[in-house]
C-alpha cells in the first residue's frame, strides 16, 4: 500500500518552466515590486543628489569657467581666496543677520505664541495675519520692499518730505541696508515659527500649571519652570530649521541691497550666485557653498537627529 | 486683582493688533496703493488712499502694448504647468516610495531610506552649480555633442525647469510615516479579493491619505508658484519660459513704458508695480484663507512627524 501511495506522489507531473517563475515571483512578490519602485528612484537620486554633492566637492579644488575649459586643480586656492577680503567680510555678514534674524525672530514668535495662548477674541484671524507674510514670493515683495527704501522716489522719504525732514539716502547706508534686510525676513520668517509654538503650547495640559498655582508659583516661574522645559523640543526645532534658512538669505539681499554699500550687506548666497553665474568662477563659488555646508553640518545632523527621533517613535 | 487683569488683556490686546498691522501693512498698502493713480498715491504716503477706484493699473495688463512687453499671462500659464508637474511627480513618487518602505520587506530596504535621507544633511546652495553644468552640458540636447560639449544644453529651455528636484526626500519621509499610522488590515483585506499592488495602491491607500496629500500639494504649489531661485539661475536668458515670480521682479517697474507716460524722470510707476505684486501674491492669500487648516495642519505636521 505504502507503495502506491509513493508511487502516487512521484506520480505527479514535474512543474512547467512557468509555474516555477510564477511561483518564484509569488515568493519574491515583496523584494520585485520593492527594488522595481526604488530603482529609478535611487538612479535619480544618485545623479541628481549624490553626484552634485561629490562634484561640487570636487570642483571645489579647482579653477573653472564650466564652458569651454575642463577644470583644473589648483588645491586649496579656492579656499584661501576665502581669507582675502571681501569674503571674510561676507561670512561675517551672513552670519549677523542669521543670528540676529533668528534671535529677534524666535523672541517675537515667542511672545506673539504666548499672547495667542491666552483666550483671546479672534485667534483664528491673528495668526492668519502673522502666517500670511510668509505665503508671498520672497523675491517679488523684496521688490516692492525696495519701493519704501528707493532713495528719492521712495515712500519713506516722502513720509519724511511730509514731515518737513531732510531726506535720507537708505542705500549708501550700511546700518539702514542690514536693518532693512533683517526687517524684511523676520516680516516673512515669523509666521512658522508663531504656528508651531502657539500649537506646543496648546498641547500644555492646563492642569499642570494650576497644581502649580496651587503650590504658590508665580508668573514668572510658570513661564520658567514648567513652559520653558516642556516647550523645550519644539524651540530647538523652531532654532534650528530657521537656522539653516535665515543662513541662506538671498533674495532679499539680492534686490533690497544687491550687496552694497561696497560688499557690507552681502551674503554667501549673493557672493556664491554672483562667482558662479556672474563672474564665471565655478571652482571658487563651490568652494564657498562646500563651506556653507560645513558650517551648517552641525545644525543639519540635528534636523536629522530629529526626524529620526520622530521616526523611531512611530 | 481685577485692575491687573484689565492691564493684561489691554496688553495682550494692544500688542497683537500693532503686531498684526505691522504684518499686514506692507500687503495692504501694495493693494490700496494698485488703485491709485500717482498723484494720489503720493498724496498721503503714510497709505494711499484712493480718492475714486482707479483699474488702470490693471486693465492695462490687458493692452498689446502691455503683451509685447511683458508676457505676464505666458508666465502665469508656465508656473501652473510647473505646478503641475512639481505636483504630480514628487507626489506619485513619494506615494509608491513611502508604501515601498513600510509595507513592502525586502534586503536592502532600510539602507536604501538611509541613502535617501542623507541628502538632508546637504544645504540647498550645494546643488545650484553641479545641476546648472549638468544641464548646460546635457549630452545631444541645445546643439551639444553627445559628450555635451559645444551648445547651450537645456540653459534658457523647458527641460531645465522640470528635470530636477523631482525626487523629493522630504515627501517620501512624510508619506512613509503616514503609511506607518495606517493599520495593515486594509491592505489584507484587499488582497483576499484578489487585489494587485497597483489596485492596493489606487483604491485602498489614496482615499486614506488624502488629508496628508492636501498638504503636499498646497506647500508644493506654494512653494513652486514662489521659486525664484532655480529659474533665475537657468532661464534669465529666455522671458519666454520665465515663471512668475522671477517675470514680475524683473518687469516690476516698467509701468511708465507700457502706460506710455513720459519717461527719463526718477520717479517710479510704484502703483503699477503694487498692481503686478498684488497679482502674484493675492492667488495664494486667497488660496490660504479658503484652506486655512491645512496650512496650519501642514506647518504642525512637518514639524511634529519630525
Amino acid at each position: 500500500m505504502s507503495t502506491t501511495a509513493k508511487q502516487a506522489i512521484i506520480a505527479l507531473p514535474p512543474l512547467s518552466t512557468h509555474e516555477k517563475w510564477t511561483r518564484w515571483r509569488y515568493r519574491h512578490r515583496q523584494a520585485l515590486e520593492g527594488w522595481l519602485i526604488l530603482t529609478p528612484i535611487l538612479l535619480y537620486y544618485s545623479i541628481l543628489f549624490i553626484f552634485p554633492v561629490v562634484a561640487n566637492l570636487y570642483v571645489s579644488f579647482t579653477s573653472w569657467t564650466g564652458v569651454y575649459d575642463s577644470p583644473k586643480w589648483v588645491g586649496l586656492a579656492n579656499y584661501r581666496t576665502y581669507l582675502s577680503h571681501p569674503y571674510p567680510l561676507i561670512l561675517f555678514n551672513t552670519t549677523l543677520f542669521a543670528l540676529v534674524t533668528l534671535i529677534v525672530q524666535t523672541g517675537i514668535a515667542f511672545l506673539i505664541a504666548l499672547l495667542l495662548n491666552e483666550k483671546v477674541f479672534g485667534r483664528g484671524v491673528y495668526r492668519a495675519l502673522f502666517y500670511i507674510p510668509t505665503l508671498t514670493s520672497a523675491a517679488i515683495m523684496a521688490q516692492v520692499f525696495f519701493a519704501f527704501i528707493s532713495p528719492f522716489d521712495g515712500i519713506f522719504n516722502a513720509i519724511l518730505k511730509a514731515l518737513g525732514q531732510p531726506i535720507v539716502v537708505w542705500t549708501i547706508s550700511t546700518g539702514w541696508m542690514r536693518f532693512f534686510i533683517i526687517i524684511y525676513t523676520i516680516w516673512r520668517g515669523l509666521g512658522g515659527p508663531v504656528i508651531l509654538l502657539l500649537a506646543a503650547l496648546q498641547g500644555i495640559h492646563r492642569e499642570i500649571y494650576e497644581a502649580a498655582m496651587v503650590d504658590g508659583a508665580r508668573q514668572w516661574a510658570l513661564l520658567r519652570y514648567i513652559t520653558l522645559p516642556i516647550l523645550r523640543p519644539m524651540l530647538i526645532f523652531v532654532l534650528v530649521t530657521g537656522m539653516i534658512a535665515s543662513f541662506q538669505i538671498f533674495e532679499s539681499v539680492l534686490l533690497i541691497s544687491n550687496g552694497g554699500p561696497s560688499d557690507t550687506t552681502n551674503v554667501m548666497l549673493l557672493q556664491i550666485y554672483n562667482d558662479a553665474f556672474v563672474n564665471v568662477r565655478l571652482g571658487l563659488a563651490s568652494a564657498g557653498s562646500i563651506i556653507m555646508a560645513i558650517v551648517l553640518l552641525g545644525f543639519s545632523l540635528t534636523n536629522m537627529r530629529l526626524l529620526s527621533r520622530g521616526q523611531a517613535e512611530s | 486683582m481685577r485692575k491687573r487683569v484689565t492691564w493684561g488683556r489691554i496688553f495682550v490686546y494692544s500688542t497683537l493688533i500693532v503686531g498684526s498691522i505691522i504684518m499686514a501693512f506692507p500687503l495692504v498698502y501694495s493693494l490700496l496703493g494698485s488703485f491709485t493713480d500717482l498723484k494720489d498715491f503720493y498724496a498721503n504716503p503714510w497709505l494711499p488712499i484712493p480718492r475714486k477706484l482707479y483699474l488702470d493699473n490693471y486693465s492695462v495688463m490687458f493692452t498689446p502694448t502691455f503683451s509685447a512687453k511683458v508676457q505676464l499671462w505666458q508666465w502665469i500659464f508656465n508656473t501652473l504647468i510647473r505646478c503641475a508637474w512639481y505636483i504630480a511627480v514628487p507626489g506619485a513618487i513619494a506615494v509608491i516610495a513611502g508604501y515601498a518602505f513600510t509595507r513592502l520587506k525586502f534586503w536592502g530596504r532600510d539602507f536604501a531610506f538611509l541613502y535617501l535621507l542623507s541628502s538632508l544633511m546637504v544645504p540647498g546652495i550645494v546643488f545650484w552649480i553641479p545641476t546648472y553644468v549638468m544641464m548646460a552640458r546635457f549630452p545631444g540636447a541645445g546643439g551639444n555633442t553627445w559628450m555635451g560639449q559645444g551648445g547651450h544644453g537645456f540653459v534658457n529651455q523647458w527641460p531645465a525647469l522640470l528635470i530636477p528636484g523631482l525626487v523629493n526626500v522630504f515627501y517620501i519621509f512624510m508619506l512613509r510615516q503616514t503609511f506607518y499610522s495606517i493599520p495593515i488590515d486594509f491592505e489584507e483585506a484587499a488582497r483576499v479579493d484578489g487585489a494587485s499592488t497597483v489596485q492596493v495602491l489606487w483604491t485602498v491607500y489614496l482615499p486614506m491619505l488624502k488629508p496628508v496629500l492636501t498638504v503636499l500639494v498646497i506647500f508644493q504649489f506654494v512653494a513652486i508658484w514662489n521659486d525664484y531661485q532655480w529659474p533665475l539661475i537657468v532661464s534669465s536668458g529666455n522671458p519666454e519660459i520665465w515663471t512668475l515670480a522671477l517675470g514680475i521682479q524683473r518687469m516690476l517697474f516698467v509701468g511708465a513704458q507700457v502706460k506710455g507716460l513720459p519717461q527719463g524722470g526718477t520717479v517710479q510707476d510704484y502703483p503699477f508695480a503694487f498692481a503686478m505684486a498684488t497679482v502674484a501674491t493675492l492667488p495664494l492669500i486667497v488660496l490660504f484663507l479658503r484652506l486655512q487648516r491645512f496650512f496650519v495642519e501642514g506647518v504642525q505636521g512637518f514639524a511634529l512627524r519630525g
